[in-house]
């Protein structure tokens, strides 16, 4: 195994963490207004995420630095190709990232409805452009030659990148789901626990409509490079969503979320394999793609990276660790709660 | 690629840069201040520092969110406008903003979740564990940025590889270069200046409106103490900075200075006004040899105008550059020396200060709180005043003698693309940071009107203990 195979491993394990950790945020956040009803609930719901949704967040910043430093080629194309998209993200991110403090400053109502709203909203909207962009990616991007894609903001939204929006937005909303059955109690895990086996449906529906699909449009996911195997992948996304649809009906608290990041797990996976050893396929000639060679930085810049990653990660876990410790399994509300 | 683009691609940057600017500082900074209050609760079990750092952490916070929200636009950025500039450097500029991410960022994040939602599930040393924690952390953030924006400045551990991209050849080079040490120091303490004064400013308002408040008059104590040890120190590491630009960045120092022609005996230009057309500086008032003295301590020094030092780097390193293509001298020349009287203001300041706390008169002289009241934001002009002059002074490069800022830009992003997202841009700016200062002004009203920080705490360990000790 090389530096290149290495980092794609490295890059396809940072988007699984950001799925997995920042994913229930969205999914929680896209829950809010329907899940709960009035402002206590509304609070008692954020705090399930209102210690650890920060440092979540960070995994989309190393992504983005881990692209940036490995494959800077993917960065400059990917993020400039798809600039308005992107931007629409940010935005939306932007003002995710600031309601929860926002919100518990002010008792007005209608303050309070606000960034209820904005929670939501941007919740839902970050888990469906992220299935656009990447079902985009899988389809092919219009790369040239100096590996430079000039595609307008619209031609994202073809049919099946709009089936990559809703897999990916079913699947957050029924990670955030199955992670409120873990972390609350009562009436809120009750609801919890019909809207994951809900989403759990539809998260298995938009995964077998988006195969069928990719036959059409992204015929590499079936001629991936790694055959029989590969093929199967997809296969672990739907015994994650039936895993939640069993496990939400018993009386485990973790079980169903276990399943969720299994479903995750496997939609990463097949991404990965469907993809490699591209990271950005061209629409216009194969030959303009970015695969993980001509993409990737110096050796030398791999291999410190590498050892910086396998310093790194490993606090990162104990720091996560610790702080999910501390706030416990489940919520308890205190006057610095938000 | 038709240069509006260009022009609103870099007005994008600098705008959300200087936005995103306005709040870290104060993060790094207000941090250090919260590790010392919190401490000195910690060890005198004086409740009063535990209320000091209860307020002045309710700001952090929304200080911090903001931060944390006008930054994720600037790690992609990148990539989104500048996407030629991050193929060509991306081997050596994203590792460490990759780093930052890995080393930094998470402890920060994950431990400020702890620290300002955790005051009732640690106990007070664990609670201070981990506000050292974010502090440590905010500091670290910086030094990988400042790694990252210091290579731009003096790019070293490279080779151009055989494709034409620089391939990187020595990490600790590439963190070492010649300009971090000196731009390292001189952000960081002006970080914490900005969040001395910040506190010094704030407590001020409340001894303005009530000379007695107690908790207000330790804090400003902290403040001034702290203020006058870094504003000081700050004048010295100002100093060591410019001194990299004399060495590194003759371009820049011509303009910073406004020399036009390169002389000996320079004089130190305390007032001009610069004008690239006609290449003179029109009324000015200068000190004689004082330019040659601080740049090379040495009066009859020789230093490189405008047009020689141009001439110079288009030798040094192979370019065609011409005069025209660099920025408007009076632009860096009024950042530079704004900055610099700012900075011997606040030193000034902070002495007086001192000067009254040792004579027990601070906290009675209205018209020091007053200063200090006005003088809150103050630093922020200074700090943005100084990125102001390295960024504007480095142009018309990205990367110093390696790559310019026409080259730089991504080529399939239209104007119209741009424009949109700017005026998205300064729209989102403008709202976030309306909301964060009605949120202070909310805060500091709710305390004026006697919300206690304690209150409400019967179960705060951290407050039960002090309880406990002070019964």
């Amino acid at each position: 195994m090389n530096l290149n195979i290495l980092w794609f491993i490295l890059i396809a394990v940072i988007i699984l963490g950001w799925s997995v950790m920042d994913g229930f945020d969205y999914g929680v956040g896209g829950l809010l207004r329907f899940i709960s009803k009035n402002d206590d609930e509304r609070r008692y719901v954020m705090n399930a995420i209102g210690p650890v949704w920060e440092g979540n967040q960070v995994w989309l910043i190393l992504g983005g630095g881990a692209i940036f430093a490995a494959f800077p080629r993917v960065y400059a194309s990917v993020f400039s190709g798809f600039y308005l998209a992107f931007m629409l993200v940010v935005w939306l991110i932007i003002f995710r990232a600031v309601s929860f403090e926002f919100r518990s400053r002010v008792e007005s109502k209608s303050w309070r409805n606000f960034w209820d709203t904005d929670i939501t909203v941007t919740g839902l909207g970050i888990s469906l452009l992220l299935g656009v962009a990447i079902a985009n990616i899988l389809m092919g991007v219009p790369l040239n030659k100096d590996h430079i894609d000039y595609q307008s903001l619209f031609s994202l939204l073809n049919i099946f990148g709009l089936a990559g929006g809703l897999l990916s937005l079913s699947m957050f909303l029924m990670h955030g789901s199955t992670y409120l059955i873990m972390k609350t109690e009562g009436e809120i895990q009750k609801r919890a626990r019909v809207f994951a086996s809900r989403f759990a449906y539809a998260y298995i529906i938009f995964t077998i409509l988006f195969l069928l699909l990719s036959l059409v449009f992204a015929q590499r996911l079936a001629n991936n490079s790694f055959g029989i195997i590969g093929d199967i992948v997809p296969v672990i996304m739907i015994i994650g969503g039936i895993g939640v649809i069993v496990s939400a009906k018993s009386s485990s608290d973790i079980k169903p979320f276990a399943y969720s990041v299994l479903g995750i797990v496997g939609a990463v996976v097949s991404l990965a394999v469907g993809i490699f050893p591209d990271i950005v396929p061209s629409s216009i000639n194969p030959e303009y793609s970015l695969n993980i060679y001509n993409s990737a930085s110096n050796h030398l810049t791999l291999f410190v990276m590498l050892i910086a990653t396998i310093i790194g990660l490993p606090l990162v876990l104990i720091y996560a660790f610790y702080a999910y410790k501390k706030f416990g399994l489940k919520v308890k509300m205190d006057e610095s709660s938000y | 690629m038709d240069s509006l683009a260009l022009i609103l691609a870099r007005f994008q940057f600098g705008m959300t840069a200087f936005f995103h600017f306005l709040y870290p500082p104060l993060t790094i900074g207000l941090g250090v201040l919260l590790v010392i209050t919190e401490g000195i609760y910690v060890y005198s079990k004086n409740q009063d520092y535990l209320r000091i750092t209860r307020f002045f952490a309710k700001l952090f916070a929304i200080n911090f969110v903001v931060g944390v929200a006008t930054g994720i636009v600037l790690e992609f950025q990148f990539g989104t406008n500048w996407s030629q500039y991050a193929s060509f450097v991306g081997a050596i500029f994203g590792a460490p903003l990759a780093i930052e991410g890995l080393f930094a960022f998470f402890m920060e994040s994950i431990f400020i979740g702890v620290m300002l939602l955790g005051w009732n599930r640690l106990s007070a040393k664990a609670h201070w564990v981990s506000t050292i924690f974010v502090a440590f952390a905010s500091t670290l953030s910086g030094v990988w940025i400042l790694v990252a924006n210091s290579w731009m400045q003096s790019p070293r551990g490279y080779k151009i590889g055989s494709n034409g991209i620089p391939k990187m050849t020595n990490f600790w080079h590439v963190v070492f270069n010649p300009y971090f040490p000196s731009e390292f120091l001189h952000v960081i303490a002006g970080a914490c200046e900005y969040s001395a004064f910040f506190m010094a400013g704030i407590a001020s308002w409340f001894l303005i409106k009530n000379s007695k408040d107690m908790v207000m008059r330790k804090a400003l104590k902290v403040a001034v103490i702290a203020g006058v040890i870094i504003a000081c120190l700050q004048i010295v590491l100002g100093d060591i900075s410019a001194r990299e630009v004399v060495k590194y960045q003759p371009t820049k120092l011509a303009m910073m200075e406004a020399q036009w022609h390169s002389q000996r005996y320079a004089p130190e230009t305390l007032f001009a006004l610069p004008n690239n057309k006609t290449e003179s500086n029109g009324p000015q008032i200068g000190i004689p040899g004082m330019l040659s003295m601080l740049a090379y301590m040495n009066p009859a020094a020789k230093v490189m105008g405008f047009n020689e030092s141009i001439k110079y780097i288009n030798h040094k390193y192979g370019l065609k550059l011409t005069p025209a293509m660099f920025p408007p001298v009076w632009i860096v020349f009024w950042s530079f020396h704004i900055m610099m009287y700012l900075g011997f203001y606040f030193a000034a300041v902070m002495i007086i200060a001192l000067f009254l706390l040792l004579k027990n008169k601070l906290y009675d002289s209205r018209k020091m709180l007053k200063v200090f009241w006005f003088s809150t934001f103050l630093p922020l002009i200074a700090l943005e005043l100084g990125w102001f002059t390295t960024e504007i002074g480095r142009q018309p490069f990205t990367v110093y003698g390696l790559l310019t800022t026409v080259k730089s830009v991504s080529p399939n992003v239209s104007a119209l693309e741009v424009g949109l997202s700017l005026f998205m841009f300064v729209m989102i700016y403008i709202t976030l940071a309306a909301f964060a200062i009605f949120l202070f002004k909310k805060e500091l009203n709710e305390r004026l009107k006697g919300k206690d920080e304690l209150a409400g705490e019967v179960s705060n360990m951290a407050g039960a203990k002090a309880k406990e000790v002070l019964s």
